[in-house]
């Protein structure tokens, strides 16, 4: 079926498949939004989930050409950038947004495409 | 001995080594009083070359991008069909309606054209600028020109790939302008293998001029960004290299400071270990930190023999002031950041963050692009609301003179050649 394929991480990574509908995201513009629509022990959570999982992760994605990589692989990707996206606050501010930066918000002009 | 303990020289106060800086306090007054900042705009803005883009968002012959600067105007910067540059005012010369805008007239734009065509009445012009069909011309009367029809075109120079205008007919060349060490020191690195590209924008509620501050010392870091450092602020305080330790070249009107950073990781051996909540793993397992990714790429060549000119201990950038708004970061971890801070009013600007990396090889390298790029834009976040808080307070004049350390001589100086620079200007338009 196309929606299993859709959803589908690369195999070994399977155990990450109920994380993928948040946080399979495209831009770090989404992610960031995401970020802020979550509470801390949901970043937590998530952190923690991928985590055991990442340096595992990477490795894998290193043997593939990062110009070519198939929709599991892309999807593998991003849940690796939402990790990071999630790092500091899981890490250090305990909170969502940043402390002390109430007012400041950066638009994206510009991304990669990947 | 901590790294920090390590890198300090034990040489004196750097600001008594520059006699025409004062040790005094300083007014700002500079900074929030509306007459000198439309001074500042006739004496700087509008004499001064302003960084526009760089010469990757003119891929191809035919391609154009606009930029607004409230204040100053629209400006469509194009590249023609002989690959030659142009700014262009964005105006068209029958009634002076903007020419190059899609949807929204405010919005910047992009994009390819072989000419630009007037939305109001139809009339073209090439990408030079000059007006190459008006319709219905037969209306027209003896007095329309034939030949000097044309959007106006502005100064425009391309240095190192960086793309400048500047709207005084009267100013001197842009690389006499950014003086001869600037200019070789900075156009040794190969910014055109940087092409990995994040841009980030912002307004800020600020003088243009309290933005860049915020970035013209190491004072502030131990308690504006002290979470990331240590919650204790005793502990956070002696992360934060000593004064001496960095390095100063004050070229008025550009400046150069060059920073010290945590040395390089040792190559990936082995397993990070198990999982935890702690951000140094997380730099461990991504290989990456705020001072840029630990596996640095060895085919670009940007360690040229013109980085850090002053030979700081472990050296991590090189900071390129470029007067009036422009700063040049040029990493020695293999990436380069631009910040630029444009005035719109005396109490608010425009503030851009441009990061640049390689194009990533591997899903790692990528990796660690990502979390220097949130590194990067999760500390910029707390400086600018950081400028915010003071600009509010400044506003208000219930303290007029402010004392600068050691540690913030350069801006010192920023404010110094700002006000020198409007007080030449008027002492030159009164003759």
């Amino acid at each position: 079926m196309t929606t299993t394929v859709d959803t589908s991480l690369p195999e070994r990574f399977r155990a990450l498949e109920p994380w993928v509908a948040d946080w399979d995201l495209a831009t770090r513009v989404e992610r960031y939004e995401k970020r802020l629509t979550k509470t801390i022990d949901e970043l937590q959570d998530f952190y923690d989930a991928i985590a055991p999982l990442a340096e595992e992760a990477i490795a894998y994605l290193d043997t593939r050409d990062v110009n070519a990589l198939s929709g599991e692989d892309t999807r593998l990707l991003r849940l690796l950038y939402s990790m990071i996206m999630v790092s500091y606050p899981v890490n250090i501010f305990k909170q969502p947004r940043i402390p002390d930066s109430g007012a400041a918000f950066f638009d994206t002009a510009v991304e990669p495409a990947l | 001995m901590a790294i920090q303990e390590k890198l300090a020289t034990g040489r004196g106060k750097y600001t008594p080594g520059y006699p025409n800086l004062d040790t005094g306090p300083v007014d700002y007054e500079d900074s929030i009083s509306e007459e000198f900042f439309q001074a500042e705009r006739e004496a700087i803005f509008k004499r001064t070359w302003l960084k526009v883009g760089r010469m990757e968002q003119l891929p191809r012959n035919g391609t154009f991008f606009t930029r607004e600067f409230v204040g100053l105007g629209s400006i469509v910067i194009t590249r023609h069909t002989d690959g030659e540059v142009y700014a262009l005012h964005n105006i068209c010369a029958h009634r002076g309606n903007k020419v190059v805008w899609q949807e929204h007239p405010t919005n910047e734009t992009q994009g390819s054209a072989r000419q630009f065509a007037c939305k109001y009445h139809g009339w073209r012009y090439g990408l030079d600028g000059k007006c190459t069909y008006v319709t219905k011309r037969n209306e027209f009367f003896e007095s329309l020109p034939d030949d000097e029809l044309a959007m106006p075109q502005l100064r425009c120079e391309v240095f190192a790939g960086f793309i400048f205008v500047n709207f005084s007919q009267d100013a001197p060349p842009l690389r006499q302008f950014l003086g001869e060490k600037l200019a070789t020191e900075l156009e040794s690195w190969p910014f055109e293998k940087f092409t990995n590209h994040w841009s980030f924008r912002t307004k800020v509620k600020g003088n243009w001029k309290i933005g860049i501050d915020a970035l013209l010392e190491w004072y502030h870091p131990a308690y504006v960004h002290g979470r990331f450092l240590n919650t204790n602020v005793a502990e956070a305080e002696k992360l934060v290299p000593p004064m001496d330790s960095y390095h100063y070249d004050l070229f008025t009107p550009h400046m150069l400071t060059s920073v010290p950073g945590p040395p390089l990781l040792k190559k990936k051996e082995g397993s990070v270990g198990p999982a935890k909540r702690d951000m140094n793993w997380a730099y461990r397992l991504f290989r990456a930190g705020l001072f840029g990714p630990d596996d640095v790429r060895e085919d670009l060549g940007h360690l040229t023999p013109n980085r850090n000119p002053g030979n700081v201990q472990s050296w991590s950038n090189d900071q390129y002031w470029l007067f009036p708004n422009l700063s040049v970061q040029l990493w020695g971890r293999g990436y380069y950041i631009t910040y630029q801070y444009i005035p719109e009013t005396v109490g608010t600007h425009a503030y851009e963050v441009d990061i640049y990396f390689p194009e990533p090889k591997t899903a790692s390298e990528r990796l660690a692009q990502e979390l220097v790029v949130d590194s990067t834009i999760e500390f910029a976040m707390q400086d600018t609301n950081t400028v915010e808080a003071t600009w509010s307070q400044l506003n208000n004049r219930a303290l007029q003179t402010f004392h600068l350390s050691d540690m913030e001589l350069m801006i010192r100086q920023f404010h110094k050649v700002v006000r020198d620079a409007v007080a030449a200007h008027q002492a030159g338009s009164e003759k």
